[in-house]
């Protein structure tokens, strides 16, 4: 309305209201209607002659040294408003007014309206009632200004925490040696228990799950030759099949079932020492067995390669035995075709062999 | 309390030529207070608290409840004889239309304040409204009034 829908004035509020005084008082005076234009305009003047009255009462109070109005600076006030209205003289004011309130209709206001404007919590009212609620006064707050041209009644400072920003330092201390040192003991222990796992897998489950986990643990083994990985994974299955065969024949020592990963791994077990067993042999013949190396140790047939590294070579004059002499050979990397060739010859043999050890059982 | 006041105003003004006694004066200010007291029970068109936020405005300090009631009378007194010279105003131009009874008799239903009679009205008092006109109809549009042909 007075706006056109743009930023709300402060004294909007009291601008809506006169013009709602305005329009009641065009109506009482006998229109029907009125421009909102003209409306608005009725209610500017209206204003105006409300804010011309006081302060020309004011200034009448304070000719005669008063700061408060009386009656009479209103009155005068109003006389000097209505001078252009060709007056009949002086003192007649108030009998146009009383002549007014009795002739007038009596035309109440549309809406009550709340006292305005709101006091916000904050400010001092006219009463001089403190409801200031926000900050509360040094005095309030039991604190002396930090200068003496401060006086005590104003508001509080902020609290210092509020604006220094004091820098936090991480007092965790990080060693990088330490840190090299434990990541090492750490690898150091993941192997040993890995070893010691590996142990135990083959002098529980036979050859079985030593060959199985042969190409594994030599993948995860650090510190062996990663050579060793490719090359056993040609040996799995023919050593797997074999080995079920012989399977039954024992778990104990003694019999030509050794496989290549004791001879792998024996440097790195005795290392371990009887340690790193476990103690759940359940094969009462593997008894013995848990600080030892089997006995009985399967010929090793090495052949040799150029650029080829045999873990089998720094074990050979260890583990070299004899009970069955095997032409397999079950250490290092084979060519398909030997492995074929391997294949079978070993095939005969168990065959051969398995009735020999059914007897022994 | 009229017929007071307007003994009390006669016999001040008579009283002008001679120093006055204190009578008078004593009848003004009993009619003022009587006056006032019979303010409370008349409830002006403009809000106490309208009126209030104004005077403040203007540095009018007065806890009086009377004297601003006094004031709001005041205003709504010239308001209403505002109102009314643009009414007489209003209705002096529909009687001049040069038009058939039909039409007047439609436009004398209807009468409404509009910002040319407001600023006739205006002018009398002192307060020198003008407004921008949205057609300009005739030549003279937008000159100074006074200079046009009534």
């Amino acid at each position: 309305m007075t706006n056109g829908g743009g930023r709300a004035a402060p004294d909007d509020f009291g601008r809506a209201a006169a013009r709602l005084a305005a329009a009641q008082l065009c109506q009482a005076a006998g229109f029907h209607g009125a421009t909102a234009s003209a409306l608005d305009a009725f209610a500017d003047v209206a204003i105006r002659y409300l804010l011309d009255l006081g302060r020309t009462a004011e200034s009448y109070a304070n000719l005669a040294g008063r700061s408060q109005c009386s009656v009479f600076d209103a009155i005068r006030a109003f006389e000097d408003l209505e001078a252009p209205r060709a007056f009949s003289g002086a003192g007649a004011g108030v009998r146009e007014i009383a002549n007014f309130v009795e002739s007038a209709d009596e035309v109440p206001f549309a809406q009550p309206i709340p006292q305005f404007p709101v006091i916000r919590e904050g400010t001092n009212t006219k009463t001089n009632m403190n409801m200031n609620m926000n900050i509360p006064s040094f005095d309030q707050m039991g604190e002396t200004p930090p200068s003496k041209h401060i006086p005590a009644w104003l508001p509080a400072l902020p609290d210092p925490h509020t604006y220094i920003h004091t820098p936090v330092w991480d007092e965790r201390v990080s060693d990088p040696r330490e840190d090299k040192i434990e990541q090492a003991r750490q690898r150091r222990k993941a192997e040993r228990s890995l070893l010691s796992l590996q142990k135990r897998l083959l002098l529980r489950n036979g050859s079985v799950e030593a060959k199985a986990t042969t190409s594994a643990s030599s993948d995860s083994a650090a510190g062996l030759d990663p050579q060793v990985v490719g090359g056993d994974d040609k040996d799995v299955s023919p050593v797997v099949k074999v080995s079920d065969e012989g399977g039954g024949g024992g778990g104990g020592g003694g019999d030509g079932k050794r496989v290549s990963v004791l001879e792998a791994f024996g440097p790195a077990i005795e290392m371990l020492g009887g340690g790193g067993l476990c103690d759940e042999d359940e094969d009462g013949m593997g008894g013995r067995e848990r600080t030892e190396l089997p006995a009985a140790r399967p010929t090793v047939h090495f052949k040799f390669r150029t650029g080829k590294k045999f873990i089998g070579e720094s074990l050979d004059t260890k583990l070299r035995k004899k009970d069955v002499s095997r032409t397999a050979a079950l250490a290092g990397r084979e060519d398909e075709r030997d492995d074929k060739k391997r294949r079978a010859e070993y095939i005969l043999k168990q065959s051969m062999e398995n009735p020999q050890e059914l007897t022994l059982l | 309390m009229h017929e007071e006041l307007g003994l009390g105003k006669k016999g001040w003004r008579r009283m002008n030529h001679n120093p006055q006694s204190s009578e008078g004066r004593h009848d003004d200010d009993a009619a003022l207070s009587d006056f006032l007291a019979s303010l409370m029970d008349y409830t002006p068109t403009i809000p106490d608290e309208l009126v209030e936020h104004y005077l403040a405005k203007s540095g009018f300090q007065c806890p009086d409840v009377r004297l601003t009631r006094l004031v709001a009378v005041a205003t709504q007194k010239f308001v209403a004889e505002v109102a009314g010279d643009a009414l007489q105003h209003c209705k002096a131009r529909q009687a001049t239309i040069p038009k058939d009874k039909r039409d007047k008799q439609q436009k004398d239903k209807r009468l409404v304040l509009t910002m040319e009679d407001l600023s006739k009205a205006l002018r009398e008092y002192g307060v020198n409204l003008r407004h921008q006109e949205y057609f300009a109809d005739s030549p003279s549009t937008g000159m100074d009034p006074a200079t046009r042909d009534e």
